[in-house]
Order: C-alpha cells, then sequence, then structure tokens
C-alpha cells in the first residue's frame, strides 16, 4: 500500500467521522446519541434467559382480608460490587446546608451507572408475602432493596403495582412507545441521547428520600431485552432503590389484557 | 485464467456490487443511530465509551467508501476500507457464534425483530458465508488492482 492510498483512506475516515457528528448534531431527539455511552455490561456475555420460576406463596389472611394472590417469585439478577451509596449506607448521604437553614438535603450524585456485573447468577425469590396491615401498601409489600439495582417480577405483581399507580417506565425506544405501551408508563429509551435528562428530571421531582424509595417498574419487550435492565442500573447509580423490572415486558401485559394507551402521552 | 480474474469486466462488476451494498448497509444505520448503537452492544465486543462513537462513525464511513467504489474514484482506498470492515465483521459475528451469544448482526437492518436464538444463530452463519462472498470480490479488486500497477 503506497502513501497516497494510506493517506485517501484517513480522509475517507476522518470525513466519515466528521459528517456524523455533524449529522448527530442536528439529529431529532430520538435519533441523537450521547457521544460517550455508559453502559456497564458492554463486555460481558448476557446469560441465556431462564423461564421464570412459577411458585405459589400461600396467601396470608390478616385483618380478615384476603390478600392478593401472589403467584410468581422474581428471578433474581444481580451480582453487584455494592458500589451504589445507599448500598453502602442504606440510610444515604446526607449533607447540611447551611442555605437552607441546616436542614437535611440529600446530595445529589453523580448521573453514572456504577454497577460492574449484571448479569443473573442465581436466582433469588423475592415477592414479599404480605404481612399483616401491610397488603395495601406497596412499600411494605415491596420494601427497598439497596444492595441491588433490581429485582425481576411478573405479571401478577406488576399488575398490582399498576393498580397501585406506581411509577411505571417504559425503556423501549420512544417511536415503539408511541405504538402502544403501559397505561400511566414514560418513555425512558436507553439508548436516545436525553435518558440522562429524564433520569436527572425523575431525580428532581423525587428529591426528598423517602419519595425515592417508593417503588417503580421498568419494563422493556420481555425476551432477552436489556434496556429496562440497564435503566434500572442507571436509577440504581442514582440511589433509586426500590426498582422493580417486570421480566417479560409489554408482549405479556398486552397479552394479558392490560390497559395499554398509545401516543406521547402516559 | 490471471487476465480472466483482472479483467476489467469483471473488475467494474463486483466494485459496483461492493460499493452498492455498502451503500444500501449504511442507510438504514444512519437513520437511526441509537438502535445501531444497541446492535453494537450486543456484539459484547465493544467497549462502553466506543459504542456510540462507532454507531455514529462507522456507517458514514461505510457510506463513503461504498459511493468512492461506486463512482470510481479513491477506489484503492475505497477497497481498503471495505476489506478491513468485512474482515471485522466476519470475525466480530464468528466469535460470538463461537460463544453461542445470539445476535442480530445489524447488517441490513438494525430493527429488532424478535427472533428466537436458534433462528439468530442460523442467520448469524448464513451472515458470515454472505461476508466472505463478499470479501471474495473484494479480493478480485485488489488483484485486478494489482495487475494495474504492474507494468
Amino acid at each position: 500500500m503506497n502513501l497516497k492510498t494510506i493517506l485517501q483512506t484517513a480522509a475517507l475516515i476522518v470525513a466519515g467521522i466528521i459528517i456524523a457528528l455533524v449529522a448527530n448534531a442536528f439529529a431529532s431527539r430520538d435519533r441523537k446519541l450521547a457521544f460517550s455511552g455508559l453502559y456497564p455490561n458492554a463486555l460481558t456475555l448476557p446469560a441465556r434467559a431462564l423461564p421464570p420460576r412459577e411458585t405459589s406463596v400461600p396467601p396470608a389472611v390478616a385483618s380478615g382480608t384476603a390478600a392478593p394472590a401472589t403467584e410468581t417469585i422474581a428471578t433474581a439478577a444481580i451480582e453487584t460490587a455494592g458500589l451504589n451509596p445507599a448500598a453502602q449506607n442504606p440510610a444515604a448521604p446526607m449533607t447540611t446546608s447551611a442555605a437552607d437553614g441546616g436542614s437535611p438535603k440529600r446530595s445529589r450524585p453523580p448521573l453514572v451507572a456504577t454497577t460492574t456485573t449484571a448479569s443473573p447468577v442465581s436466582p433469588n425469590p423475592h415477592s414479599p408475602a404480605p404481612t399483616a396491615g401491610a397488603e395495601d401498601d406497596p412499600l411494605k409489600r415491596f420494601p427497598p432493596h439497596p444492595d441491588k439495582p433490581y429485582v425481576e417480577i411478573a405479571l401478577a405483581d406488576v399488575k398490582w403495582l399498576h393498580g397501585k399507580n406506581v411509577l411505571f417506565l417504559d425503556a423501549r425506544r420512544t417511536s415503539v412507545y408511541e405504538q402502544g405501551h403501559i397505561a400511566g408508563a414514560r418513555a425512558y429509551s436507553v439508548w436516545e441521547s436525553d435518558i440522562d435528562d429524564k433520569v436527572r428530571k425523575l431525580f428532581d421531582e423525587r428529591s426528598d428520600p423517602r419519595e425515592q424509595a417508593l417503588p417503580i417498574v421498568i419494563y422493556c419487550s420481555g425476551g432477552d431485552c436489556e434496556d429496562s435492565h440497564m435503566l434500572a442500573q442507571k436509577l440504581w447509580g442514582i440511589q433509586f432503590n426500590d426498582v422493580y423490572v417486570y421480566k417479560d415486558g409489554f408482549p405479556d401485559w398486552q397479552g394479558h389484557g392490560g390497559a395499554v394507551h398509545t401516543g406521547a402521552n402516559p | 485464467m490471471k487476465r480472466l480474474l483482472s479483467h476489467p469486466w469483471l473488475t467494474i462488476r463486483a466494485q459496483i456490487a461492493l460499493g452498492a451494498i455498502f451503500v444500501v448497509a449504511a442507510l438504514p444505520k444512519i437513520a437511526d443511530p441509537p438502535a445501531f448503537a444497541h446492535m453494537i452492544y450486543n456484539y459484547r465486543l465493544v467497549p462502553s465509551s466506543l459504542i456510540n462513537i462507532s454507531a455514529l462513525a462507522i456507517p458514514w464511513i461505510e457510506l463513503l467508501a461504498g459511493l468512492a467504489l461506486l463512482l470510481g474514484v479513491w477506489k484503492s482506498a475505497a477497497r481498503t476500507i471495505i476489506t478491513a470492515m468485512l474482515a471485522i465483521f466476519i470475525v466480530a459475528i464468528s466469535i460470538n457464534l463461537g460463544r453461542d451469544n445470539a445476535i442480530d448482526c445489524g447488517c441490513f437492518n438494525v430493527a429488532d425483530r424478535g427472533k428466537t436464538h436458534e433462528q439468530r444463530i442460523f442467520d448469524m452463519k448464513v451472515d458470515v458465508v454472505r461476508d466472505l462472498g463478499m470479501l471474495l470480490l473484494a479480493a478480485q479488486l485488489w488483484y485486478a488492482g494489482k495487475r494495474e500497477e504492474t507494468p
């Protein structure tokens, strides 16, 4: 290969990169990419999807009312490096601000996903059995789990949480979201450039640590779709400690007649 | 035989075919960079920090190299890039075949088509064979180019 070919080759590559950057600068929101993404498992092979275990949890009868039937057990998911600050200190870091009269205020962590691995490693049954007086409280039935970014749940639990108006996030592409999504879910595609802004907005919305401890359900397309897990890791990285991944995702929800909305709004 | 392999009739057709394939392959990736980034991620071979920039740059480099071949300008540079890309694609798909990581290759379509593991593995084998065929076309261009340069 002569010098001329080398220079022409370099020129084509540089031209390609420059055009790509310019095109990206003018791309629409859902076509734009951040220059550097954070994909903690970029070099980790996914574990083959295992069918969710179906077991029965005996319904607890308390206060004379039947507890909601819970027939699913989530498959668990995560072996974490414990990098979430709250994982090391579940009480979450507090700072005191002189400007606001010394009232405790949660510090705003950097927006990074900090886990190193997230491959399904071993089953970790979740689906807590209802306890007396806890049947209707999502927080009691689905308590925070600061030691892992997410817990996988299945349809019965998802329906129950949906009935309690828990926040649902749709991790699929916005164009797919608009074609149909779980009623009330917000579009949070991990592959689009505005995801960090959306996560930051959610952090601001739920700035109170008690609000951050409320359950959040994330879903994508089920099967081997990992977008919901990636979003869960992002949220865990900024101290959302009660995140649930709907393993079978939207196709399962739709297949079981769950409420679906179309369009850009939840 | 040598004269047949480097005959301009064959060379021009190989050039147009390869150029057209690369242009066609680049367009869906240019239209939807986030989907292509997802495809690159699925290979589990590219470091996190390089996924997005690869998803942005590769399709445009593909397009420029394909156009150069089609138009017959900077042919040597274009076939260098195209040969390198084909080699990388073949190695990347083969590694994932070896580790039984079923993926959509993202070669001509970046939409998730919901295929089963077995369908994906089969398609990956087809992709490797197709890319090897394209590599043969590139080899013909190299051979003809060498013969052209030799007085």
